[in-house]
């Protein structure tokens, strides 16, 4: 919602028609000798060879899987096998074109998109280069088998090809030498030294994350495409229909800009979709799909069309022909583009595959079309090889990877993690908990004015920054430094401090975010900084992974945590699970900020931070006051960890009550996983998550003056990690604790807290912890959330029938044994 | 802020006392310590001290009042100050302490930790004594007696204020009050005089007596053997202690003394008789000690005191437990766990020149022994000697007519030759 572009009614109503221009589709038919003036007949052996490579490679799993032999060797392998035999000349045609600099974001059949940009890349770097990325990965483990083992005739890319085949084989058969040692899996190869960008075994889940990766070169000015490969099958996923919207959207080129202060270039992506027919057994022509062909669909994102265009995958020239013209449009800013490349799997979407959806006379016409037997034909007909030259290169790739197999079979040379021997091998690896001030410290950040004379700055630097002056009367709103403030600060430091952030979501820019948080900051920053995205929870959280894994730092927002579920599987999946599925390799510095409302009802209201804190990989934090709001976010955004970062709309206007001093200035952290104690007391411990910190607090006072009860009141402020010290002393002390949050209390953070109380705290308890949530129901309307939503009633009721009878005190609710073992048996 | 002082639980199975007597008047000034008033249980008698000083604003319960436990019974305070907020309504003056915490009695005893009112008993159907575990810990450590203290916890849990309210009182298991159990009582026991008559109320004890006599009476079989042996060797060997008693460091070991003794060395024999019968439970418990119960008459009534081992001790070493634990008992000052765990009693009329009687067995035991009075006998040849009666009660549900009558044959054999048993 820019003011710059005006939305005209008298515009708006135009009569007209849309034209579309034709989508090219197959058009490709040079001949051999017109590619002879491109290639030379090694480029051509070559081709031949990548594909001939990643045809035996797949066989010889298909054969383990199958016979558990290749070759006469025994093997058993458990894990998955997704082959893509039959689509060899998509993969090699599409990483012919590619150097190091662009990234390659794989789909789940990824075995053929790996081997071919590897081998491509090993072919493009000059040998010293070569040997220096194989030498640094995972300090020479790797390399250090293949040197060992295998003779590469002191060839370096003879090593790096065995590199590539071990590296990837070992890490399909789960073994420590692997490319990510054994923790991806088949479905999770790569090798990013070479641009070979994570794969992965979510349907269409690379779409978002290579999104992001486009958006990191696109924001930083960085050299390479990114190219998002996926299947046919998903296409039908939002997620990527989401990310060709996201690359598509008019800003990038419109306003990015800046009246050509910056690059109006468009993303540099290609969608690139191996078209084989099939989404596991259904038949997306015909059946599952409505577009006929899959080129079609760019026509419905922007007016270019996304330049799509439909190719022969069976012909690795006609695909190096379409994808390098694709490369010089997108470097040329002309980005987005979309390429359908109709190939065909041969093989089962996985060995238990018995082809129930289609004919054998279907595979064996395919089977007929093979395109490395057909490209073979064509280079022997253009006497380039002889069948001969042919035949003893595969007897060189078979005995090559007879030999390769040998060894990532081998448990000495390619042992597994022993859990046993090194029982932190993987929790090491969980997170990275590093502190990065600036993910590019040599680059200034780009920024439209100095930061003191940002409006926003010089507003907040007028503020009183306590709740109460010095007499002890509320400060006015309006001069009052709030939550949102403290969110604020840190955010704008870090702009100023770190060139790769980047800040994004629903009405982030001009409106300043739903809830003020980004309030004129627009001023401040350069749109391709900070934007406004589409309402596309999937794109938004995925591109901010692709972002992280490029080595930027994201922090988006979905502005209600109940939209937490459109992001699903990039939250708990992707942002969740690269650290470690990368064996540390990938950093994931991303801020996902989400607010828990109140007064909006059943899908604007909830507080999901049981959900989010169950996914191992997230850390997940709460605060609810200025000073901590500030603290944890200076921390979330110097670390290199996924935060999910809670705030709640009931307190973004609350000053700071709680630290006399008032909101620290300058440059203030606070180090995750550490309970405040916000009120000291000796007879009973509150334990409080997010805003139901301060219905606490008047619960303490009723319970102080009416009781002669002493609370002591506890902020979780962190959920992931927690540091239960505090609460153990707490609790040793009063031998009480009830722990309040506003999540539905079955399967709650309290509940599971109350349950590692009552480990910890056992002999000291004077009564069982008692978790406090809201009632297992919807979010009714505000005029009826005293009954959802625990308020300082339910406090103190709670502790008068659970914790130490108060005297005197009639309770409004029913928090006896016998009530909720009913509440259970409903399922309420 | 005025105190309001209720009713103390005494244990966890009393659900009321009654106020013997009021020390104070509405008006007194109060010092921390005084007696308030003095109270008795179904057992014992206690007078309550108050934990404050001030005036006594308010009497809720006259003298022979019988009060609910944990209800309000007065009112400490300010001269002036206004109690109507403290004043229990009728209701809950005269309803049982309810069950549900939300209905609970307003009674503050003492901030932050107020004695509020019990939601039930600390112990379970299952016999266990709900605590929580932080109060265990902190009684372990304290020696706090768990038997008095008033759960205030949620679902009549004992929860660490409720310790904290024993240790303020002083409530140890090292400083057990004086609880009286129900004893065995004479049959004979005597019948007032009447002159016209006039009625006076049962004290709590002889309304416990009395239910407990007629429940032995009516639920077990009981009959009493009769015999008697030639006391003149116990008589003379006491008279030879009594001359030697100072120059040899001796008590002045008594007749009963002697039977004690007798019947400690000769019961372990008889297993039956040293035993309890647990009827609800169709287990006999055979004890494999001998804790004597001696049944001592006092001012309140009867009591019966326990020589806890007397087969261990030496006649000497009997004698003054004996005299220890009667004394206890006629002053008042016993501690409660002697009042209980006797495995068979030993009752003695004879000094009243009761020649036989049939004594009351005190459920669970299974038999009680009567010493009666000595009276002389002609032998055969026409001399005279002094016999000493005894008549054995046992319960013929426990044993047969036959060993009780041998155990009784055993013990008169022993006390005939005294000497000879010594020298065992």
């Amino acid at each position: 919602m820019p003011k710059s572009q005006y939305v005209d009614p008298s515009k708006a109503f135009d009569s007209g028609y849309i034209h579309f221009e034709d989508i090219p589709v197959c058009q490709y038919n040079k001949t051999l000798t017109e590619e002879k003036k491109i290639y030379t007949k090694a480029d051509f052996l070559r081709i031949y060879r990548d594909m001939a490579i990643i045809r035996e490679f797949e066989t010889m799993l298909n054969e383990v899987k199958v016979k558990s032999e290749y070759n006469g060797v025994k093997y058993n392998n458990p894990g998955p096998a997704h082959l893509s035999i039959g689509q060899e000349a998509s993969a090699v045609g599409e990483a012919y074109c590619l150097d190091i600099n662009d990234f390659s974001f794989g789909s789940h059949r990824s075995h053929g998109e790996i081997l071919a940009k590897g081998l491509s890349s090993i072919e493009k770097l000059n040998d010293e280069e070569l040997y220096a990325i194989m030498k640094e990965f995972l300090d020479g483990t790797v390399l250090n088998v293949v040197e060992k083992h295998m003779n590469a005739g002191g060839n370096v890319k003879e090593l790096a090809i065995n590199f590539l085949l071990y590296g990837a084989l070992a890490e399909i058969f789960a073994r420590k030498t692997g490319f990510n040692r054994g923790l991806g899996g088949s479905m999770h190869a790569f090798f990013i030294p070479f641009g070979l960008m994570p794969n992965n075994a979510i349907v269409g889940a690379s779409a978002p994350i290579a999104l992001g990766a486009a958006l990191y070169k696109r924001s930083n000015g960085k050299p390479g495409i990114v190219i998002s490969n996926c299947g046919d099958g998903a296409t039908g996923r939002g997620p990527v229909l989401e990310s060709l919207n996201f690359a598509s959207m008019d800003q990038i080129t419109k306003l990015w800009g800046m009246d050509g202060k910056y690059s109006d270039g468009g993303m540099p992506i290609l969608f690139n979709v191996f078209n084989n027919h099939y989404g596991m057994g259904g038949q997306t022509r015909g059946e599952t799909m409505g577009f006929d062909m899959v080129a079609r669909l760019g026509a419905g994102f922007n007016p270019s069309q996304m330049h799509a265009e439909r190719v022969n995958g069976y012909d690795p020239l006609a695909v190096i022909d379409a994808v390098s013209r694709k490369k010089k449009l997108l470097l040329e800013g002309k980005g987005p583009a979309l390429l359908d490349v109709v190939t065909y799997r041969v093989s089962g979407h996985s060995p238990s595959d018995s082809s129930t959806y289609r004919t054998q006379e279907e595979i064996e016409a395919w089977k007929n079309a093979d395109p490395i037997v057909a490209f073979k034909n064509k280079l022997i007909k253009g006497k380039l090889a002889t069948e001969n030259d042919f035949a003893v290169m595969h007897e060189q790739i078979t005995a090559r990877m007879t030999e390769i197999m040998k060894l990532a079979i081998n448990d000495e040379i390619s042992p597994r993690m022993d859990l046993n021997k090194e029982p932190d091998a993987i929790a090491s690896i969980m997170f990275s908990n590093q502190k990065v001030v600036s993910m590019e410290p040599e680059r200034k950040p780009e920024m439209l004015m100095p930061k003191e004379e940002c409006p926003r700055v010089k507003e907040i630097k007028g503020k009183v920054r306590t709740a109460t002056d010095k007499d002890g009367k509320p400060v006015s709103k309006m001069k009052m430094y709030n939550v949102c403030d403290g969110l604020f600060e840190p955010i704008i430091d870090k702009f100023y401090d770190d060139p790769t952030l980047i800040a994004y979501g629903e009405d982030n820019r001009d409106w300043g975010g739903a809830f003020g948080v980004y309030k004129k900051m627009t001023e401040a920053v350069p749109y391709h900084r900070f934007f406004n995205s589409p309402i596309s929870e999937s794109a938004i959280v995925g591109s901010a992974v692709g972002y992280a894994m490029c080595g930027g730092r994201a922090i988006v927002e979905l502005m209600y945590a109940d939209f937490i579920g459109c992001a699903g599987d990039e939250i708990f999946n992707q942002m969740a699970k690269w650290q470690a599925m990368s064996a540390g390799i990938l950093k994931m510095p991303i801020v996902l900020r989400v607010s828990v409302g109140s007064k909006y009802g059943a899908q604007h209201s909830q507080d999901w931070t049981a959900i989010t804190s169950h996914i191992p990989g997230l850390k997940v934090v709460f605060p609810v006051t200025p000073t901590d709001a500030k603290g944890l976010m200076t921390s979330a955004l110097d670390g290199t960890d996924p935060v999910v970062f809670f705030e709640s709309q009931r307190v973004y206007g609350f000053g700071e009550e709680f630290v006399k001093e008032g909101v620290p200035e300058g440059k203030f952290s606070i180090e995750f996983g550490e309970p405040d104690i916000k009120r000291a007391g000796k007879d009973v411990t509150i334990l409080t998550i997010g805003a139901t910190l301060y219905r606490a607090m008047n619960a303490a006072k009723t319970l102080e003056e009416k009781y002669g009860i002493s609370a002591e009141i506890i902020d979780a402020r962190s959920l992931v990690p927690f540091n239960y010290d505090k609460v153990i002393e707490s609790v040793k002390k009063t031998g009480k604790i009830v722990i309040v949050g506003d999540a539905c209390e079955r399967a709650s953070m309290m509940k599971d807290m109350a349950a590692n109380i009552t480990e910890f705290c056992f002999d000291y308890l004077d009564a069982p912890p008692v978790a406090l949530g809201s009632r297992n129901w919807i979010t009714p309307a505000f005029e009826l959330e005293k009954s959802f939503f625990p308020f300082e009633d339910a406090i103190i009721d709670c502790i008068h029938e659970k914790l130490i009878p108060l005297n005197g005190h009639v309770p409004t609710h029913n928090f006896s044994d016998i009530e909720k073992v009913e509440r259970a048996k409903k399922g309420l | 802020m005025a105190q309001v002082v209720i009713m103390p639980r005494q244990g966890q199975s009393v659900e009321s006392c009654v106020i013997t007597e009021w020390k104070k008047k509405v008006g007194d000034k109060v010092e921390e310590k005084d007696v308030l008033f003095s109270y008795e249980t179904d057992k014992s008698s206690f007078d309550e001290l108050s934990t404050v000083s001030g005036t006594l604003l308010a009497i809720f319960h006259e003298e022979g009042d019988d009060v609910e436990c944990l209800l309000p019974v007065c009112v400490i305070g300010n001269e002036g100050e206004d109690i109507s907020a403290l004043v229990p309504k009728k209701e809950e003056a005269a309803a049982p302490a309810p069950e549900a915490p939300k209905e609970e009695v307003k009674t503050e005893e003492k901030a932050p930790a107020p004695e509020a009112a019990a939601t039930g008993s600390a112990v379970s159907t299952e016999g266990r004594i709900k605590i929580s575990p932080r109060a265990r810990h902190l009684a372990e450590r304290t020696d706090a007696d768990i038997s008095r203290a008033v759960p205030t916890g949620p679902n009549g849990r004992i929860i660490e204020r409720d310790i904290n309210t024993l240790l303020d009182k002083g409530w140890t298991n090292a400083d057990k009050p004086v609880e009286v159990a129900p004893a065995a009582a004479p049959a004979a026991a005597a019948a007032p005089a009447l002159e016209e008559y006039t009625d006076v109320k049962l004290p709590n004890i002889r309304k416990v007596i009395a239910k407990s006599m007629h429940a032995s009476l009516s639920n077990m079989a009981q009959l009493t053997l009769n015999s008697s042996f030639d006391a003149t060797a116990i008589m003379a060997f006491r008279a030879q202690v009594k001359d030697n008693a100072e120059k040899l460091g001796l008590n002045n070991i008594t007749i009963n003394d002697i039977v004690l003794y007798a019947v400690s060395r000769t019961i372990l024999s008889f297993k039956d008789l040293n035993a309890h019968y647990l009827d609800d439970k169709d287990v006999m418990r055979y004890f494999n000690t001998v804790n004597l119960g001696i049944a001592v008459d006092t001012e309140r009534g009867l009591l019966v005191p326990t020589v806890f081992g007397a087969e261990k001790m030496s006649l000497n070493e009997l004698s003054s437990e004996a005299k220890s634990v009667i004394k206890a008992a006629q002053s008042g000052s016993i501690a409660p766990d002697k009042l209980k765990g006797a495995s068979f009693t030993v009752t003695n009329l004879g000094a009243m020149g009761i020649e036989s009687f049939t004594p009351v067995i005190n459920p669970p035991q299974t038999g009680i022994l009567g010493v009666d009075a000595v009276t002389y006998r002609v032998k055969p040849d026409g001399s005279t000697y002094p016999a000493m009666g005894l008549s054995l009660t046992f319960d013929h549900r426990a044993l047969d007519g036959a060993p009780a009558a041998k155990f009784l044959k055993a013990l008169c054999d022993n006390l005939t030759n005294f000497n000879l048993l010594l020298a065992k």
